[in-house]
């Protein structure tokens, strides 16, 4: 019996790890083949060429407009002036059409039926939303990098004109940047958690972009101080260098995007396990 | 190996699969087959662990399906060929499944192969017809190299090499010792396919036997015979007790007796026969034989040549 004893007391820890070495590739295969759908379609880079498009089209055309604009603006609105956020105003498009690109990666599988061949090949529901999330996420990140960094650029070469212009080395600039990718990521996973709630593409799209765009119109209506608390303008508060009015802090702004990228995940991540797929 | 226990779903009141206990054993080619609607692919979501039963459990290889590590590598299944997103390349799509249960890479270009796609690889899912889609899907299900395959209507939007291969895909699995287990409503596809039968109707399992069996104890042979002299055979025959129709054609269907005894009436009266056939009992007749009371609809509307799709 001394010999089942000895066999048997080291068992446990040995059952212990070998679980939690299974969770651990379990994680990474299913990490590994939401990334491999990710790359695999045609749509994901051209959506990421559009972000960029779109986002340093826009970022220049505000930068221009700001320009053109900065003989009727007051002195006090010069001294508040924000080179860094004024030439990075594409992370709005990047957060809209890379949030869809989120939105698309459940939806797309719903309306085609495919969830079913990724739930019976991944049963773990939860886990695969949140490899969904993760690769957007980072995807997303690189994406809207670039696309801040040419904004940055093109929009101190315009501000110049003005002798506005800062550089990349001044203070909070690159903050800037990072916070402003890393803002557009929390806005994907909340776009993976919108399209595993509303399972259509057009209707959680839809969801989406109101999230996003329509703070600016109808949080004009909100009061300040929940104002700032909206998706869209905390996305906005992450690019700036200086604190403006009506704004989060960055950290803050990224905190309280993080805050809803955990609940919408979440609530997904519960409706999904329950539903039948 | 699949094992159901008196699985059960419900609908609010609609009772889709109704107490279903039954088992789909290694080796031969257990076919599912019932009406639309009758609960055949609620069911195989049920086997997948993509619907949850309202009661009663089912079991592959011992396991419920969720609790299978790489489950691709246990049980490939094919529900539903035009699922898929339609952006990716063939290879493309097989090789996020491979990803998912660890397998390698190389496994993908084998499978391809194995249904014949190897050509088109590299193109866009979108642009294949239902049968290519099909063989994309069936190379899904063979990618973990599963000990239990699980096919729903592989046959639709095949031609008929494309029938043929499958037939014969299907053979070879459970000669090789697998659980194969295939759903259809057509039931001239069973009665060349399938060894076994689990004959479904309004969610309940109406019959669990081989398909022979099936066949035998569900409906009457009948033989189609000819004669030189008719009216003579006709009497011999019903004096022996057997049941004569006559065709409009002359020819007589008999029921009651079996061709040798037909051949011997008709040799000890003198009778010269022109033809005699025997008109094996059919699937279809086995099925509407047994199915009358459970479906639907009235055996009179569904009786016929085809049932339709």
């Amino acid at each position: 019996m001394s010999a089942t004893t000895r066999i048997r007391t080291p068992a446990r820890p040995v059952q212990a790890a070998s679980r939690t070495l299974k969770t651990r590739i379990l994680k990474a295969h299913i990490l590994k083949a939401e990334w491999t759908k990710l790359r695999t379609l045609p749509s994901t880079w051209r959506t990421a060429a559009l972000t960029l498009v779109l986002g340093i089209g826009f970022s220049v055309a505000v930068a221009l407009s700001q320009m053109s604009q900065w003989h009727t603006m007051t002195a006090q609105q010069h001294q508040v002036f924000d080179p860094a956020s004024a030439s990075m105003s594409g992370v709005m498009i990047a957060a809209v059409v890379l949030g869809t690109l989120a939105v698309r990666t459940v939806t797309a599988e719903y309306s085609t039926g495919m969830i079913r061949s990724t739930f019976s090949a991944m049963p773990a529901r939860p886990l695969v939303l949140a490899a969904k999330a993760a690769t957007t996420a980072a995807f997303a990140f690189p994406v809207t990098l670039l696309g801040n960094l040419a904004g940055f650029e093109l929009g101190q070469r315009i501000f110049a004109s003005r002798h506005v212009a800062v550089t990349i080395g001044h203070p909070g600039v690159l903050r800037a940047l990072f916070f402003g990718a890393l803002a557009v990521s929390l806005v994907a996973v909340i776009g993976v958690g919108i399209g595993g709630l509303i399972r259509h593409t057009a209707g959680a799209a839809t969801t989406l972009a109101l999230i996003i765009i329509g703070g600016l119109t109808v949080g004009q209506f909100l009061p300040a101080g929940w104002r700032q608390y909206l998706p869209g303008i905390a996305t906005q508060a992450a690019v700036t260098v200086h604190r403006s009015a009506g704004l989060l802090r960055p950290g803050t702004a990224l905190v309280v995007l993080a805050v809803y990228a955990v609940i919408a995940l979440g609530a997904a991540a519960l409706r999904v396990a329950r539903r039948d797929a | 190996m699949i094992e159901a226990q008196h699985l059960t779903k419900r609908y609010g009141t609609t009772v889709a699969v109704d107490e279903a206990s039954f088992a789909v054993r290694p080796g031969r080619v257990t076919g599912f087959l019932g009406p639309n609607g009758a609960g055949k692919s609620t069911t195989m979501r049920m086997i997948l662990g993509l619907d949850t039963p309202s009661s009663g459990s089912v079991l592959v290889n011992g396991k419920p399906y969720r609790d299978l590590t790489d489950p691709l590598r246990s049980v490939g299944a094919l529900l539903d060929a035009k699922a898929i997103v339609g952006g990716r390349s063939a290879a493309s799509h097989l090789a996020w499944l491979a990803d998912s249960n660890g397998i390698a890479r190389r496994r993908v270009t084998e499978v391809l192969g194995m249904v014949g796609l190897s050509d088109v690889a590299g193109k866009r899912i979108g642009t294949f017809s239902l049968g290519m889609n099909q063989r994309l899907g069936i190379a899904a299900a063979l990618l973990g190299d599963p000990e239990t395959l699980m096919f729903d209507e592989p046959i639709n939007g095949l031609d008929p090499d494309g029938i043929v291969w499958i037939r014969n895909l299907m053979k070879s699995l459970a000669a090789q010792g697998r659980t194969v287990f295939l759903s259809s409503h057509l039931m001239s596809e069973m009665a060349q396919t399938a060894d076994h039968l689990l004959v479904i109707a309004r969610g309940r399992i109406i019959a669990d036997a081989s398909t022979d069996e099936f066949v035998n104890r569900n409906s009457t042979a009948s033989v189609r015979v000819r004669a030189l002299q008719p009216a003579d055979l006709a009497a011999a025959l019903t004096r022996r007790g057997a049941l004569v129709e006559r065709c409009p054609d002359g020819a007589m269907i008999v029921t009651g007796l079996d061709s040798a005894a037909i051949g011997a009436v008709a040799s000890a009266d003198d009778i010269t026969l022109l033809e005699l056939a025997v008109h094996g009992a059919s699937l279809e007749e086995a099925f509407f034989e047994l199915t009358r009371d459970e479906t639907d609809y009235h055996a009179g509307q569904l009786t016929g040549t085809s049932q339709g799709a």
